[in-house]
């Protein structure tokens, strides 16, 4: 077989695999009687609130002027002050010389704004983002603290990985919050976001020690050998070599890390998990939002990947 | 330039103890090339890394230029820049193009300028022959290429010593002869060098004294005349029959 022929036999297997699959999944839900009410979902990614605007003081309307969706209403006051309240067309409630008081309805303004989706993906990955910087930060300490000869900072870092991973992030989750975060009275997001970072930094540490040691000793020497620094030939010969090495496993770790940050909703975050818990307990649209809200995990996730992808190029130049 | 005295360097883990040098004393006068040989395991690669502070030895003293390594106070890494050291494996930078490598140090252990660090480099890749190669990546660069390279990042720091482990025994046969025209010029223009080789004609044409090294010990001294006409010990007879 030749490993250069045409692949289009292979790919229309795994499209008709696929296909296949697919319709098993939907003849499955026909048999349970699912009613899909796909379109009750979109607006919770963004929806239109109107908000009410009044009157801020006693007075006169003095000018309504109509432009298109948008009328723009002048109240003037007795004293003269001036007030223009931007308001709906179809939603003006006052005519032109009309008495108004203060907190009388004039309109409603309408704007877009973003749903629970959205908040709750802009948090996973605020939480995520922070905690995979912090964990990174820990992990390169504890990684260079697993390869020191010195028996205590070695024997520290030790400790600390046993412990993370020896444990369920969700438990670990539970006494940052209701243990270390009720002594330091913290607030949840710095318990969770803790949390996060000290359960990656454990594994991150692993992988840079990992990574470094995979880097032949001849490096090191050369670089002494040149009068260079420990410190010195660490930063510009080891771990420079050693990042471009771990780069895969260490793109793995925070894909993992933001499927983690979904534990964070156990203690009332509301990121993407959590937002969608709560939307089902309005639209009972299970289905379509547990769908919804794995499509944009792995929307994130995927953007990550691509963007690793883009680095392992960048940093191939060498090979 | 150098001088060691009893120089003791004995590895000791999972019960066996490995006396790798074994009171070595040797002096290094300023221009002198001294070639050390000996089989495999004796000592040699040790006892090199021990003069520039690669490895530590149990007693002994090694001085560089009067200063004591053995002495607590005394700041290694500054040793170690005047002494340029080059290894059998190259141990080029590879996530660092040609002329970084030569670069790198200049401008970090001896706090040169880019400008002046570059030029520098410039000049050194010229006398080593590559100078067309400054922005290749050592991998697209051979062996013998790959060496010169690392030559000319030693002499970028301007040594006072240059320390050379085996420089050609990684080397494909037909590359050989260039990494040894750039060591013989060097030697010509007056570097001080402690080369460890089995390449004889080196020794032959340029090496003031060798050293035969066996089990950690310096068995025999003497010009490289002496050692291809009349060695004296019979262990020395017995290796150069091997190598010759
Ligand atoms: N880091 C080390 N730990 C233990 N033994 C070592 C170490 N380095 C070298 N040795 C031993 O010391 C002896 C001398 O080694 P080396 O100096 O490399 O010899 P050569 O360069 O002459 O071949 C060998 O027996 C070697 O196994
Ligand atoms: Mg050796």
């Amino acid at each position: 077989m030749n490993a250069t022929g045409d692949t289009w036999p292979w790919r229309l297997l795994l499209a008709v695999i696929l296909l296949g699959m697919a319709a098993a999944i939907w003849g499955a839900v026909q048999k349970i009687d699912y009613e899909w009410r796909w379109y009750r979902v979109p607006q919770y990614f963004f929806y239109k609130a109107e908000d009410l605007q009044k009157a801020p003081f006693d007075g006169q309307v003095s000018a309504i002027d109509g432009q298109g969706r948008v009328t723009a209403v002048t109240v003037t006051s007795a004293a003269g002050e001036k007030a223009v309240l931007e308001v709906d067309s179809a939603s003006v409630k006052v005519e032109l010389e009309e008495e108004v008081f203060s907190g009388d309805a004039v309109g409603f303004s309408s704007s877009w704004k973003m749903g629970p989706l959205i908040m709750g993906m802009w948090t996973t990955i605020w939480i995520s983002f922070v905690s995979g910087i912090l964990g990174l930060i820990i992990g390169l300490l504890t990684g260079l603290a697993r390869i020191s000869k010195n028996f205590t900072i070695n024997g520290l870092a030790a400790v600390y990985i046993e412990f993370i991973r020896g444990t369920p992030l969700l438990v670990q989750i539970f006494i940052a919050y209701f243990f270390v975060g009720t002594v330091f009275n913290l607030s949840r997001n710095v318990a969770g976001v803790g949390a996060l970072a000290l359960f990656a930094g454990a594994y991150i540490a692993e992988i840079v020690r990992a990574g470094i040691q995979s880097i032949s000793r001849g490096q090191m020497e050369a670089a002494r050998s040149l009068g260079m620094t420990m410190p010195q030939a660490m930063l510009d010969i080891i771990l420079p070599q050693a990042l471009k090495r771990i780069l895969p496993p260490l793109s793995g770790q925070f894909i993992s890390l933001i499927k983690d940050s979904s534990l964070v909703s156990v203690i009332a975050i509301t990121d993407l998990t959590k937002s969608g818990r709560e939307i089902i307990t309005s639209t009972f649209a299970t289905f379509e939002v547990w769908l919804v809200i794995a499509a944009m995990y792995l929307i994130i996730t995927s953007v990550l990947s691509q963007l690793v992808f883009y680095m392992e190029r960048r940093f191939a130049v060498s090979d | 330039m150098i001088k060691a005295v009893d120089v003791k360097r004995i590895f000791t883990g999972r019960g066996i103890t490995v006396r790798a040098v074994d009171g070595v004393s040797l002096e290094v006068a300023k221009g002198e090339v001294v070639v050390v040989i000996g089989p495999s395991g004796s000592g040699k690669s040790t006892f090199l890394r021990c003069i520039n502070g690669l490895e530590s030895f149990n007693s002994g003293h090694i001085y560089i230029d009067g200063v004591d390594l053995a002495d607590r106070k005394t700041n290694i890494n500054k040793i170690r820049a005047e002494v340029g050291m080059v290894f059998q494996q190259f141990n080029l930078f590879p996530h660092k193009n040609v002329l970084e490598n030569l670069t790198l140090a200049q401008i970090r252990v001896r706090r040169r300028s880019r400008t002046v660090a570059e030029e520098k480099s410039r000049q050194l890749l010229v006398k080593v022959g590559i100078a067309d190669k400054e922005k290749e990546y050592p991998s697209r660069l051979s062996g013998g290429q790959q060496q010169r390279v690392a030559i000319a990042r030693a002499l970028a720091m301007d040594p006072k010593v240059m320390l050379f482990d085996e420089p050609t025994s990684a080397l494909d046969p037909e590359m050989v002869g260039e990494v040894l025209d750039v060591m013989k010029q060097l030697a010509r223009e007056g570097m001080t060098m402690v080369v460890v080789t089995h390449e004889m004609g080196f020794a032959r044409e340029v090496a003031d004294r060798v050293i035969f090294m066996d089990q950690g010990k310096v068995v025999e001294t003497g010009t490289p005349e002496h050692f291809f006409t009349s060695p004296r010990e019979e262990r020395t007879q017995l290796f150069l029959k091997q190598v010759l």
